[in-house]
Order: C-alpha cells, then structure tokens, then sequence
C-alpha cells in the first residue's frame, strides 16, 4: 500500500474514534440535553457507546432467547434467498422479454402498473399469504429485486449490438449459439450493474417485512420494533450497527463477484 | 467486365437496386448494379461516401434485402440468411469484448462444434499468422484499434471461408497501421486465395490489394468503371507506391473517381 492510502485510513479511523468519543462524553453531561435544542443528546434517545457494547454483550450471550447472531441470521438468510430467487427470476424474464419484442408490448402495462405499486404496501398482503415466517420475508426481497434486474436485463438485451449479432451468423452461429455467446453475455453486463442496488433493496425488503413479522420471523427488523415498544435505544443501535455491517459486507461481496465477472471491462482492469 | 482467365463466377450481382425509405421519401441508395467477381478474385468496390457500396457488400452477406434484382453466390440465390462459406469483416470494431483474444478467434470453431483439441491447434495458428502472439488471453479493451481488427480478420479466416467480404476493414485506422494491415491481408490471401470484395473509399488501398477496381458513381450508386488493376503480385505495399503503373493506375481511376466527386449535383 502507498503513503497516501496509509494516509487516508488513519483519517477515517481517527474520525470514527473522535465520533464516538464525543458521543460518550456528550451524553454523559446531563447539562447538554437540558440546553433547548439538544433535548436528543441524551442515552434515552441516542443511547451511549458503552451502553451499547453492554447490551450487544447481553444479546450475543446465552441468556436470551433469540440472540443477535441467531437475528443476524434469519436476515442473512431472508436477504440472500430473496436476492437470489429475485436475480434469477428477474433475469430469465428480462432476456425472454427483452428479445420479443411482443411478448413486451403485451406485458408492459402490468409490469409499469405493478412495479408503480410501493412494494411496502404489500406488505401486509404477503405476510397474509406467507405466514410470518422466513417465506415472507424472502417473497418480499424478492419483489424488490426481481423488478430492478429485470428492468436492466430488459435494457440489456434489447441493445445488443446487431453488427455483434451478425458476426456471429457469418461466423456458423445458430439462434441458440447467439443467445449464449452474444445475447447473454451483453445483457450480463447491464444485470451485473443492478445487483449492488439489489443487495441493498433486498435487505430493505426483508428488514420492513420483520418491523411485521414478529417474534416467529426473527430478524434485526424485529429487535428495532421490539426496541422502539420497550423505548429501548441501545438495542436499537445493536440492531443498527448490525444491519450496517452486514450491508457493507454484501455489497463487498457483490463488487468481488462483479468484478471478477466482468473483468473483461477497462474499468474493472487492475 | 472481362471474366480473368475463365475462372467460374462465384458472386453473380444482376441489376441489383435498393431504395430505402427515409420517413415518406425514398432514397435510392443503390441503381441497376452488375457484375460478376470470379473464383479467386479480389475486388475492391470504390466509390464517395454514401455511394452505396456497402450496401452491396451488405446485400451480398444477407443483412439487407435488395429492392430489385439478384444476387447469387456459387449459384444460389442470397435471401434471408447470410450465404454459407462467406466470412465478413466489419469497419466497426466487432471482436466480442468479453472474450479473450484466443477465444474470439475461436467463436467460429466452436460455432461449427469443431473438436477443442483440433480448434486450439487452428486457433494457434491463426495466432501466429497474425503475429498476435502473447495476447492469447488479453481482452480486447486493453488492445489497439489494429489488433482488434486483425483478431477480427483472424476470426473470419479460421473457419477458411471461400469467399470474403469486407466493409472499409481499416476505414478507422491510421495510415501506418493500415499499411501494416495491407501487407498481412495480401500475405494471407496470397495464401488461400480466397474471393474477396473489399469496400473502401481510399483509393490507394484498392489498387495496393485488389484485382479489379470497380468505381461507383455517386448515390444512387451505378458502376461508373471496372478498372482491371495489372500490378504484379506478391506486392509489396510500400514498394508498389513508386512503381510506374501503380502511378499511372491510381492516376487514371483518380480522373474517373474525381469527376464523380466534383460533378454538380443531378
């Protein structure tokens, strides 16, 4: 690593420490939540560091009955099946629809109008149908999801380069052998650019579904709910601070997958 | 137009016309177009920019349909799908850009279901021929306009076509590189002999690598001249420049081509 990276990570780390120090120290001082517009800067709303070390400690520890980790997995788990299942779906579809042109003219009105729909209004729907358990949490991501990469592999597969189409034919290339060496590869390249977006609104979809869920559906959404009915702000910063991670890990992830995938692009080249 | 030698006809052209609709009006774009290119032979079609020559070459590979008139290649009418046995090189850059240099070249192959040992042998081949070694598993994002071209050319070479066809291959290229380009093309063709029409608006490169130089009149595009080039060959591209009759040729299809390019507007 260069200086200038050196550089830029003891920055970050400095920032995060003077951050969390002030937060310590401000919300110790019982003065600056009586000033007339700091009322918030108190461990009742904001909760305080060690506060909620503490209570992670307790979550993380035997002694309850749904720990943190056994939470961090139900959403884990929701937000990869509901992405998985929602790439998936929203691929094939794209691809099928992206290259007949009829088949698109027919769906569209009900693609618009139910892609228009704000999809936490189904919530309740869905959780009617599915239960309260994992299934609905991940039919919900997958709504989400299956919308954003369908769109784009849409995108994708109708702009294939037809000169890339026709080399193909002049090259032997039977209708099959251009959906798989051409058609694919190019609208792979718009899916790759949705999944980030996908990751993150997968995880949207399942944390709103377990705010509903309740207990059976487990989940951090379920300890911010539980947390906001006990008035409880350090369990809600756990849950936070938990969802947080688990984003920037997903998404690391997913930068991996798409540049290993597409590496062929000047801008992923290292 | 005089058939060379009796060599049989392989691209039969038969008052070929094309008229495109541009909204309500029609533009002719190509008019009652003639002409036989023989077994072997290496036709260059020049013409002004918008002459309609690549709609020709278009019309011969299928990806556009004729208005009126016949095309037949090795006897078969062209309709549809592009006629078997024919390669096509594109001015745009077509390499796939998510595959390897190896594995571009290697597309037609693997179309044909061409074996992998027996494909990565040809590939390796075509590799050498083209001078492309070491780039075997580069991406064409990190290659120059002229390798990419040449893997394109390589990619249409390897399943041995009998016949190609070529829009302005080196049309986007600088003249150094197209001057290489001219040199490995002839090489390669001196080789396999393939039948080629080559499309151009560089004058130059028709004469320096065609057979027969046919001028096209500006849209809607006519044959104005078949102009049978009787340079030696093996030719060399940079001696070929001061020979006399190179001289003398691209003088007098500058004259024809000239007159074209300067008449007033009909």
């Amino acid at each position: 690593m260069k200086r200038r990276d050196w550089s830029v990570i003891a920055w970050r780390l400095a920032i995060l420490v003077v951050a969390l120090a002030a937060w310590e120290w401000l919300t110790g001082i019982k003065a600056v939540s009586r000033t007339p517009g700091l009322y918030w800067i108190d461990p009742f709303f904001i909760s305080r560091p060690s506060l909620i070390v503490e209570r992670f400690l307790h979550l993380a520890s035997g002694n309850v009955r749904l720990s943190i980790w056994q939470m961090a997995l139900s959403t884990v788990q929701s937000t990869v099946w509901g992405f998985l299942v929602g790439i998936s779906t929203g691929f094939v579809a794209g691809l099928v629809l992206g290259r007949n042109e009829r088949l698109a003219r027919v769906f569209e009105p009900y693609i618009i109008a139910f892609n228009s729909l704000p999809r936490i209004a189904l919530v309740p729907l869905i959780t009617m149908i599915f239960g309260f358990g994992l299934l609905a949490k991940i039919v919900l991501a997958w709504t989400i999801v299956f919308f954003i990469v369908f769109f784009n592999t849409f995108q994708g597969a109708r702009s294939v380069d037809a000169d890339l189409i026709a080399s193909a034919r002049f090259l032997g290339a039977s209708e099959r052998q251009i959906m798989r060496t051409v058609v694919i590869p190019s609208a792979l390249a718009w899916t790759f650019a949705s999944l980030t977006p996908s990751i993150s609104f997968a995880l949207i979809g399942v944390v709103v579904g377990e705010f509903i869920g309740g207990e059976s559906g487990g989940g951090l959404g379920y300890l911010i709910i539980q947390s906001l009915g006990t008035l409880n702000a350090a369990d809600m910063m756990v849950a936070l601070i938990a969802l947080g991670l688990i984003g920037i890990v997903m998404a690391l992830g997913i930068r991996q997958v798409e540049a290993r995938l597409l590496r062929w692009r000047p801008e992923y080249r290292r | 137009m005089s058939p060379p030698d009796g060599r049989r006809v392989r691209i039969a052209i038969r008052d070929l016309s094309k008229t495109f609709a541009e909204g309500a009006r029609a533009v002719p774009a190509v008019s009652g177009v003639s002409l036989d290119v023989h077994d072997q032979e290496f036709v260059a079609l020049v013409g002004p920019s918008g002459c309609g020559k690549s709609t020709i070459l278009n019309m011969i590979g299928a990806l556009v349909a004729p208005s009126s008139g016949d095309i037949l290649v090795d006897g078969e009418r062209v309709a549809g799908a592009p006629p078997r046995g024919v390669g096509y090189v594109f001015q745009k850059d077509t390499v796939f850009p998510w595959r390897t240099v190896e594995r571009n070249i290697a597309l037609g192959l693997e179309y044909r279901g061409v074996p992998p040992a027996e494909r990565a042998a040809l590939v390796r081949t075509a590799i050498a021929l083209a001078g492309l070694e070491g780039f075997e598993d580069a991406f064409p994002a990190t290659l120059s306009g002229g390798m990419r071209q040449r893997v394109a050319l390589m990619r249409s070479l390897v399943v041995d076509p009998a016949i190609l066809l070529m829009d302005e291959p080196f049309g986007a290229l600088d003249t150094h590189t197209k001057l290489h380009l001219h040199a490995e093309l002839l090489r390669l063709w001196e080789a396999k002999h393939q039948t080629v029409v080559f499309v151009t608006h560089d004058l130059s490169e028709a004469i320096t690598l065609a057979d027969r130089v046919v001028v096209m009149t500006r849209r809607p595009g006519r044959i104005k001249l078949v102009y049978d080039v009787k340079l030696p060959r093996p030719r060399d591209v940079i001696e070929l420049r001061e020979h006399p009759e190179y001289l003398r040729e691209y003088a007098e299809i500058w004259h024809a081509l000239g007159a074209e390019l300067h008449d007033p507007v009909r």
